[in-house]
C-alpha cells in the first residue's frame, strides 16, 4: 500500500466530549457542532485557526452523537481541507482484530489513531479541542516550541485568582517558561497561569508516553490528570506559550451566550478580519431580508432570515423568521428557529429550528446579574413552545 | 436520477443597453439580489435537473465570469465526468471578429456537442433570473413529440421582444421582431431553447454553411413548417434584464415576499459562490426598512427599499433610499443615495448626495470615488 507524504505537523481535535453542561443544546449533538456567532459552528474555530497556520492534515476524533457532526465536516471542503495528501479525517472509535473499545479518555483516544498519525511521520503534533472559541496562530506556538527544543508546550492564559480552580493550573520555574507543575483544578492555586488544553507534542516523545500510559492499568489516559504530570516528573522539557488574546470556553450556557455577545460587541473578538477568515459551511440562502415593520439594532444578522419584528442586542441566524410585533433581546436565536407574530425573547438561547408560538413569553428583564451568572432561558432545538406559554429565566425547556 | 440532457449558456448578451454596468463584465456575471450573478439562476436550474455537462459561450470580458465560477464547485459542477466548460471567445479567421450572432457561436462548440453523450440540449441565454424545473420541460417536448421547444413569457415592462404565436396546440406559428404597436400581451421569446442534440448540429451546420448567423430568423422563422417548433410558456416569475430601468425594476421587485419565495424557493435552490463573509452587522444608529442585506455589511445609518450586497459599509448618518448598492461599497457619514445604482468598490465620501430617478437610475461605475 502506498505510503502518505511526511507532514511536519497535523492536529488532532478532540471533539468526542458531550459538553453535559450546556444541556438541552447537546442532547442530539456533540459540542464541536453547536452553532455560534449567526453563522459559525464551535468547530470552526479550531478548524479555520489549523488551516490559517498552515496545518492542512486533521484528525477529529469523534464519539458522542457524532452524525450531525460528521456530516457538517463532510469532506472538509469549507475549510479548504479537501486535499489529495493529507486533508481532514474523521476518527470515530473502532474495532480492531483483538479488541475495540470507546475512547476511554483525551490520550487513549490518540492513543488508538497512532496508526493514523504514523502515516504521515510528523515531527509535532497539536492537540486541539472542539469547545473554544478563540483566533490562535498554532504556527507561532510551534516556533516557540522547535526554540525551546520542548517536548511539550502547553498554550496558557491568566485567570484571576478565584477562577483558578476550575482550570488546569501550570507552575513554572522562577524566570523561566518551564513547567515544573501541573495540578488539574487545584483546591488551592498556586499560579494564575490555566491551560487552554491546546498542546504541542513532539510526536516521537508522546507516542511513547502514550504507549506507556495504556499500559498503566491505573491511568485514566487523560492528558492533563496523566501524561503531562508523568511527563514532568520524568523531566522531560515542558514548556508555556502565553497567549492573552481573546478565548473563551463554551462550555456552559451562561459564557456560550457571553462569547455570541462578545462578537456582536467585537471589541475583544473580530471575525471580521480578511487576514483570519473563520470558515462555515454554507447553505446556499438569499440574503436577509428586513420588511417594512423590522426594526434591528446592535445585532448580528445572517443569511436567509426575515425580521419583521423587533431585534436588539442579539445574534440572530441564518434562516430564522422573526415575526410581526415580536420583541427580541439581548438573545442568540440559532439556525431555522421561528419567533412567531407577538412573542417576547429576552435573555434566551432559542435552539435550532425551535419555534416559538404567538404572545409567548421567554426569559424575562433581568435585575444586572454578575457577568458569566447571567439568567438565560434556553428553549431546546426542535421544540415547539405553545402559543402564550411562558419561561422564566434560567428555565431550560425540551 | 440520470438524465440525457446537456447544458449550453451564452455569458454574453445586451451589453450594449447595459453598458455602464458590464464595461468589467459579462451580462452573465452581473450581481443581482445581493449576493448574486446573473448566472447562477441558469446554472442552478440546470444541476437541479441534473443536467450537469454545461458549455459556457463567452465573448468578451469573461475575466470575472471565470473569477465567479472558477472550476464550478459552488454549483456541484466540479465532477469527474462532466462539468463547467468555459469557451473563450473564438475569433473566426475570415471575419477578424469573434461569433456575430448564436449560429455562429453554437458552430464553435460543434466538437464539444459532438463528444458529449447527452441526446438533448438546453440552450439558453444568462441574463434570466428564474426558478424553472427543467424536467417538466424535458417532460413537456416528449410528451408533444416536438423538434424545438421554445421557452416563452410576458414581459410588461419591455415589448421590444421577440413576439411568439402559437395556435391552440402550442405549436408555434410564428415568430417576428416586435414593432411599434406590440404591447406586453404577447408573448415573448425567453431566448431557452430545447432541443435534440442532432437536430441541433445540422440545423447549425447548415445554416452557417449558407452564411446565417441570426438563430431565431434564419433556424426558428425558416422552420416553422417542417419542424414542430413547440411553445412551453412559463408562467412563472421571470426577470429578463437587458436594459439599466429593467435591471433596477427587476431588483426592486425582490423587495416583494411573493417574488422572493418563487425566484429562491420554488423548485431550484439558488445556489453561489460562497465567499465566507461574517453575518452583517447592524449598529446602534441604524434604521433598515424594506430592504435586502447581505451578509458582511456593516450598518450605522438609514437603508429603505434598497438592495445591499455583501460586505457594504453604510455610514453614520447615511442614508440610502430606493438604491442597490454593491459589494464593498462604502457610503460615508451623512452621504445620501436615492434611485442609485454604486457598482462594486464605489465609495461615496462624506456628505456626497446622489439621486436619479425611477425609470432613470443614477449608475456609478465600477472602484469611483464621490
Amino acid at each position: 500500500m502506498g505510503k502518505n507524504s511526511k507532514k511536519e505537523c497535523i492536529a488532532m481535535l478532540l471533539a468526542g466530549g458531550q459538553g453535559t453542561r450546556l444541556g438541552v443544546l447537546t442532547s442530539n449533538v456533540a459540542k464541536p457542532a453547536v452553532p455560534f456567532g449567526a453563522k459559525y459552528r464551535i468547530i470552526d474555530f479550531p478548524l479555520s485557526n489549523s488551516i490559517n497556520s498552515g496545518i492542512d492534515t486533521i484528525g477529529v476524533l469523534t464519539q458522542y452523537r457524532p452524525f450531525e457532526l460528521h456530516q457538517y465536516i463532510g469532506n472538509g471542503q469549507p475549510w479548504d481541507l479537501d486535499r489529495l495528501n493529507g486533508g481532514i479525517y474523521v476518527l470515530p472509535p473502532y474495532m480492531g482484530a483483538k479488541s475495540g473499545e470507546w475512547y476511554k479518555g483525551t490520550a487513549n483516544a490518540i492513543y488508538q489513531n497512532i496508526d493514523f498519525i504514523d502515516n504521515y511521520d510528523p515531527e509535532y503534533v497539536v492537540i486541539l479541542s472542539g469547545d473554544h472559541i478563540y483566533k490562535m496562530d498554532y504556527h507561532e506556538m510551534l516556533k516557540d516550541h522547535k526554540k525551546n527544543n520542548a517536548d511539550c508546550t502547553i498554550a496558557v492564559r491568566e485567570v484571576p485568582i478565584q477562577e483558578a480552580s476550575r482550570f488546569g493550573i501550570l507552575n513554572l520555574k522562577k524566570n523561566s517558561r518551564q513547567i515544573e507543575e501541573f495540578e488539574e483544578k487545584p483546591k488551592q492555586p498556586k499560579s494564575t497561569k490555566a491551560s487552554m488544553g491546546i498542546y504541542i507534542f513532539t510526536w516521537a516523545k508522546l507516542r511513547q508516553y502514550l504507549i506507556d500510559d495504556e499500559n498503566d492499568k491505573t491511568s485514566e489516559n487523560d492528558f492533563g490528570k496523566n501524561i503531562i504530570p508523568k511527563m514532568i516528573q520524568d523531566n522531560q522539557r515542558l514548556f508555556a506559550y502565553q497567549f492573552d488574546d481573546y478565548w473563551k470556553d463554551v462550555g456552559t450556557i451562561s459564557s456560550l451566550w457571553e462569547a455570541n455577545m462578545d462578537v456582536l460587541y467585537g471589541k475583544e473578538l473580530n471575525l471580521d478580519d480578511d487576514k483570519w477568515k473563520i470558515y462555515a459551511r454554507n447553505n446556499a440562502e438569499p440574503p436577509q431580508f428586513i420588511t417594512p415593520t423590522g426594526k434591528v439594532s446592535n445585532c448580528l444578522i445572517s443569511e436567509g432570515t426575515v425580521v419583521k419584528g423587533t431585534v436588539k442586542n442579539s445574534v440572530i441566524s441564518n434562516s430564522v423568521t422573526i415575526g410581526e410585533g415580536a420583541y427580541v433581546e439581548e438573545s442568540i436565536i440559532m439556525p431555522g428557529a421561528v419567533i412567531e407574530d407577538g412573542a417576547d425573547v429576552r435573555y434566551a438561547i432559542v435552539g435550532w429550528n425551535a419555534r416559538i408560538g404567538k404572545n409567548a413569553m421567554v426569559g424575562e428583564t433581568l435585575e444586572p446579574c454578575k457577568p458569566g451568572e447571567w439568567k438565560i432561558a434556553v428553549i431546546a432545538p426542535n421544540y415547539n413552545l405553545p402559543a402564550d406559554a411562558v419561561v422564566g429565566p434560567n428555565e431550560m425547556i425540551g | 436520477m440520470r438524465n440525457n440532457i446537456m447544458g449550453v449558456l451564452f455569458a454574453s448578451d445586451a451589453e450594449d443597453h447595459l453598458n455602464s454596468l458590464t464595461i468589467h463584465r459579462t451580462t452573465a456575471s452581473l450581481p443581482f439580489g445581493g449576493r448574486y450573478r446573473l448566472i447562477d439562476f441558469a446554472l442552478s436550474n440546470l444541476v437541479h435537473a441534473n443536467i450537469t455537462n454545461i458549455g459556457i459561450v463567452t465573448r468578451s470580458n469573461y475575466n470575472s465570469l471565470m473569477d465567479h465560477i472558477r472550476m464550478g464547485r459552488d454549483w456541484d459542477l466540479n465532477r469527474k465526468n462532466s462539468g463547467i466548460t468555459v469557451f473563450p471567445p473564438f475569433v473566426f479567421n475570415s471575419s477578424h471578429d469573434v461569433y456575430k450572432g448564436k449560429i455562429e457561436a453554437l458552430f464553435t462548440l460543434r466538437g464539444f456537442m459532438m463528444s458529449s453523450p447527452e441526446e438533448y440540449v438546453v440552450i439558453a441565454n444568462s441574463n434570466i433570473a428564474f426558478n424553472l424545473d427543467f424536467e417538466e420541460v424535458a417532460k413537456f417536448h416528449e410528451e408533444k413529440g416536438a423538434d424545438i421547444t421554445v421557452l416563452t413569457y410576458h414581459d410588461e415592462l419591455n415589448p421590444r421582444k421577440i413576439i411568439v404565436s402559437a395556435d391552440k396546440n402550442n405549436r408555434i406559428t410564428d415568430v417576428r421582431y416586435a414593432i411599434g404597436g406590440d404591447v406586453g400581451e404577447d408573448l415573448c421569446n425567453l431566448n431557452i431553447y430545447f432541443i435534440k442534440k442532432d437536430l441541433l448540429i445540422t440545423l447549425i451546420d447548415n445554416a452557417y454553411a449558407h452564411g446565417a448567423y441570426d438563430f431565431e430568423k434564419d433556424i426558428l422563422q425558416e422552420h416553422l413548417n417542417d419542424l414542430y417548433i413547440m411553445n412551453y410558456e412559463v408562467k412563472d416569475y421571470v426577470a429578463v434584464i437587458d436594459r439599466i430601468p429593467t435591471y433596477f425594476k427587476r431588483s426592486m421587485d425582490l423587495l416583494d415576499p411573493e417574488v422572493r419565495e418563487a425566484l429562491f424557493y420554488k423548485h431550484s435552490t439558488i445556489l453561489t459562490k460562497v465567499k465566507d463573509s461574517v453575518p452583517a452587522k447592524y449598529k446602534e444608529t441604524a434604521d433598515v426598512k424594506n430592504s435586502i442585506i447581505a451578509d458582511g455589511c456593516v450598518i450605522e445609518g438609514t437603508v429603505e427599499n434598497s438592495i445591499l450586497f455583501r460586505s457594504v459599509k453604510v455610514g453614520k448618518g447615511a442614508v440610502i433610499r430606493n438604491s442597490i448598492v454593491m459589494e464593498d461599497s462604502i457610503i460615508m457619514e451623512n452621504a445620501s443615495l436615492d434611485y442609485t445604482i454604486t457598482d462594486k468598490d464605489v465609495i461615496i465620501q462624506p456628505n456626497r448626495s446622489l439621486s436619479g430617478y425611477e425609470s432613470y437610475p443614477m449608475v456609478v461605475v465600477k472602484g469611483k470615488v464621490i
